[in-house]
């Protein structure tokens, strides 16, 4: 799960993207309304935060770009700003959720997790296939209802495949939503990334589908 | 009884015109009565010192009085009914008996009371001229006299010519009456035209006062400058007035509100930092609380009184933003609300004190939020009703004390309560709690209805 985080605050910003990075996020941070916007436009995330007191541009006014723009990812927006018509004015902008700091970082967690979840379709806070279980609200899986150890990477690979389950997903597209735009990606990472994860939840269950992507399924290893 | 001057300016002034008023009759009224005796006074001395100069030809030199002229003069002159008249010479006298006491003179003679010389000149006044003398008769008929005296070879000779007072009374009382009718009518109209006068005159002075007024109800920002001369001054200060006023309100909120802000960020950075310690994670959302309680009192108040705003639509939206924010909790919230509700209140405030209530009864409800709303005479009703846990009868006494922090209790009730109760206070409204029949809470605002 690749998160947008807009923050303009020198403190505030490193620290959500630090403590959302330590429950498996992958987070690109913007420090400005500008930025955002680009990011927000151009890249693939998962969900965005979003501050609406922004130098150069007003977080309103960004995530009205947004929309326009075609993108539909769940935005939270963190802000000071706690008057219920700012709130109105938020969700009419098209926020998702809304939230006042100073906050509590486990409730922006859980809270983000619950928009991805609802933004892939699931209306259940738990997703099954097969033998694999996602507790959306921990972010834990369960292999035949043991925990299963999981590092950031092979849990944002396995929390993408597991949201949209039974369905291809782009090899391209599983890349942006696993690294941070800065990062330095081999393009064999993600192969060796899904053989670790073959290896913890058995072989069969996600799918190559050559020239497009991959695939978690239950029907292979039922 | 210590007559106190009226407190209002009107009064005053009345009070003062009435009273010069009253004076300058009675000065006038004295004025004329004066002038008015003193004409009938000398149409009397004329006729008394003709009849004075009558007698004098019938004195010859030698104080003889010529007794056969002054019979056949005696028709010409007045008698009877007072008018009297008396010679006296070293060697006898004639005419009326009952005036030898008048004719004694000035130290004082039986039957003379007051002897009184209304005239400059001497007691026995200088030749050719008779001078004048009041007095009364034994009888108490009071005379007017005039005396004449001549010398001869034989001694001084007196001639006494007297008019009954009351011949001089008569007239002056006869014009008098009609006199003072006319002053007091004239009175009366002076009374009226300053009333009036007052009335007319001070009405700018009221004219402001419901400008002031105006201001001070949020009907206007200023008073309208276009003011007599004398007020113009104190209008133009009137503005200067709210006009400062109105900033160092505006900047006194802004510097709170930005405090307020400048403040959160940091906290949020605190919070975050101290998340793992409960006792610090406690003092800084003591510290978040007390940012929240101020910046929401810097926003109060700055609603006129003239807006209005529909119920309904700001309702629904607020729901949707309720239901957004407590997506994961399986509440639903409907919402009953005359679509031709407004409140006299501004947009702003109403999702304040709104969007606190149905926020704490999604947060409490176990499945179900209701809000009602109805008009109730000048004020909208509205209710907030959640099938949750409920608050105890003794809290939700103490809950709507004023004074009372709500947020002492912590459970998530308090706060938006505490700025809902301020708010709808401010406004002129009230909040109630009370259980609701399924054993939840309901929370009642009355807010001001725009009366359309």
């Amino acid at each position: 799960m690749r998160i947008l985080l807009v923050e303009d605050d020198a403190d505030l910003g490193p620290a959500i993207a630090r403590a959302l990075r330590a429950e498996h996020f992958a987070v690109d941070l913007a420090t400005d309304g500008i930025d955002g916007a680009h990011l927000g436009e151009t890249e693939l995330f998962d969900a965005a935060v979003l501050d609406l007191g922004l130098p150069g541009k007003d977080g309103v006014t960004v995530l009205g770009e947004w929309r326009r723009a075609g993108r539909t990812m769940p935005v939270l927006i963190l802000t000071a700003r706690e008057a219920w018509s700012d709130k109105v004015a938020g969700f009419k902008a098209g926020a998702d959720d809304y939230m006042v700091k100073p906050f509590r970082v486990e409730e922006l967690v859980m809270r983000l997790r619950a928009l991805v979840r609802r933004a892939a379709g699931h209306a259940a806070a738990r997703v099954t296939c097969g033998p694999l279980a996602f507790e959306t609200q921990t972010g834990q899986f369960e292999l035949d209802g043991m925990p299963l150890k999981l590092t950031a990477f092979e849990w944002r690979v396995l929390s993408a495949l597991m949201l949209r389950k039974e369905a291809v997903i782009e090899r391209l597209d599983l890349l942006e939503r696993v690294y941070e735009g800065d990062a330095d990606v081999d393009s064999n990472s993600l192969e060796v990334i899904v053989g670790r994860l073959r290896r913890k939840i058995g072989a069969t269950m996600i799918e190559t589908v050559r020239g497009r992507g991959y695939r978690l399924t239950a029907s292979v290893a039922a | 009884m210590i007559l106190r001057a009226p407190r209002s300016m009107q009064g005053r002034l009345f009070a003062l015109s009435l009273l010069a008023t009253l004076v300058a009759l009675l000065i006038a009224a004295w004025g004329i009565a004066g002038v008015l005796e003193r004409f009938v006074v000398a149409g009397i001395d004329q006729r008394l010192d003709a009849e004075i100069a009558l007698l004098a030809s019938a004195v010859d030199g030698d104080g003889r009085i010529d007794r056969t002229r002054i019979e056949a003069r005696r028709g010409v002159m007045q008698s009877g009914g007072g008018w009297r008249w008396r010679i006296e010479t070293p060697r006898g006298a004639m005419g009326s008996t009952d005036l030898p006491a008048l004719a004694d003179g000035p130290p004082g003679p039986p039957g003379l009371h007051g002897p009184r010389d209304d005239r400059r000149d001497g007691p026995d006044g200088p030749d050719g001229e008779p001078r004048a003398i009041d007095g009364q008769t034994e009888q108490g008929v009071r005379l007017h006299a005039r005396r004449y005296t001549i010398a001869t070879a034989a001694g001084p000779v007196t001639i006494t010519a007297a008019a009954p007072r009351r011949v001089i009374a008569r007239p002056i009382r006869d014009a008098i009456v009609p006199l003072l009718i006319v002053l007091a009518m004239l009175g009366i109209v002076l009374t009226l035209a300053a009333w009036v006068q007052l009335r007319l005159g001070l009405r700018p002075l009221r004219q402001l006062q419901g400008a002031v007024a105006a201001i001070r109800a949020g009907r206007a920002d200023r008073v309208d400058e276009d003011q007599p001369t004398e007020l113009r001054p104190l209008a133009a200060e009137l503005n200067a007035l709210a006009a400062d006023n109105e900033a160092a309100l505006a900047s006194a909120r802004m510097a709170a509100a930005n405090l307020a802000h400048a403040l959160k960020t940091p906290v949020a950075t605190l919070a975050l930092a101290v998340r793992d310690d409960p006792e610090r994670a406690r003092q800084v959302a003591r510290i978040d609380a007390t940012i929240r309680h101020h910046l929401g009192r810097a926003r109060d108040g700055h609603a006129g009184a003239r807006v209005v705003t529909p119920l309904a639509p700001a309702v629904a939206a607020l729901v949707h933003v309720v239901e957004r924010l407590h997506a994961g909790r399986d509440v639903t919230i409907d919402a009953a609300i005359p679509a031709d509700l407004a409140v006299r209140l501004d947009a702003h405030d109403l999702d304040e004190i709104v969007g606190n209530l149905i926020d704490n009864a999604a947060r409490h409800a176990k499945s179900a939020v209701r809000i009602v709303a109805a008009r109730e005479d000048r004020m909208v009703r509205l209710s907030v009703i959640d099938d949750g846990p409920g608050i105890a009868a003794a809290d939700r006494q103490r809950a709507t004390d004023p004074g009372v922090r709500l947020d002492e209790r912590g459970d998530g009730h308090g706060f938006g309560l505490a700025i809902v109760r301020d708010l709808v206070a401010l406004h002129g409204g009230g909040l109630s709690l009370d259980e609701a029949p399924g054993g939840g809470l309901a929370v009642t605002v009355t807010i001001p209805a725009a009366l359309s």
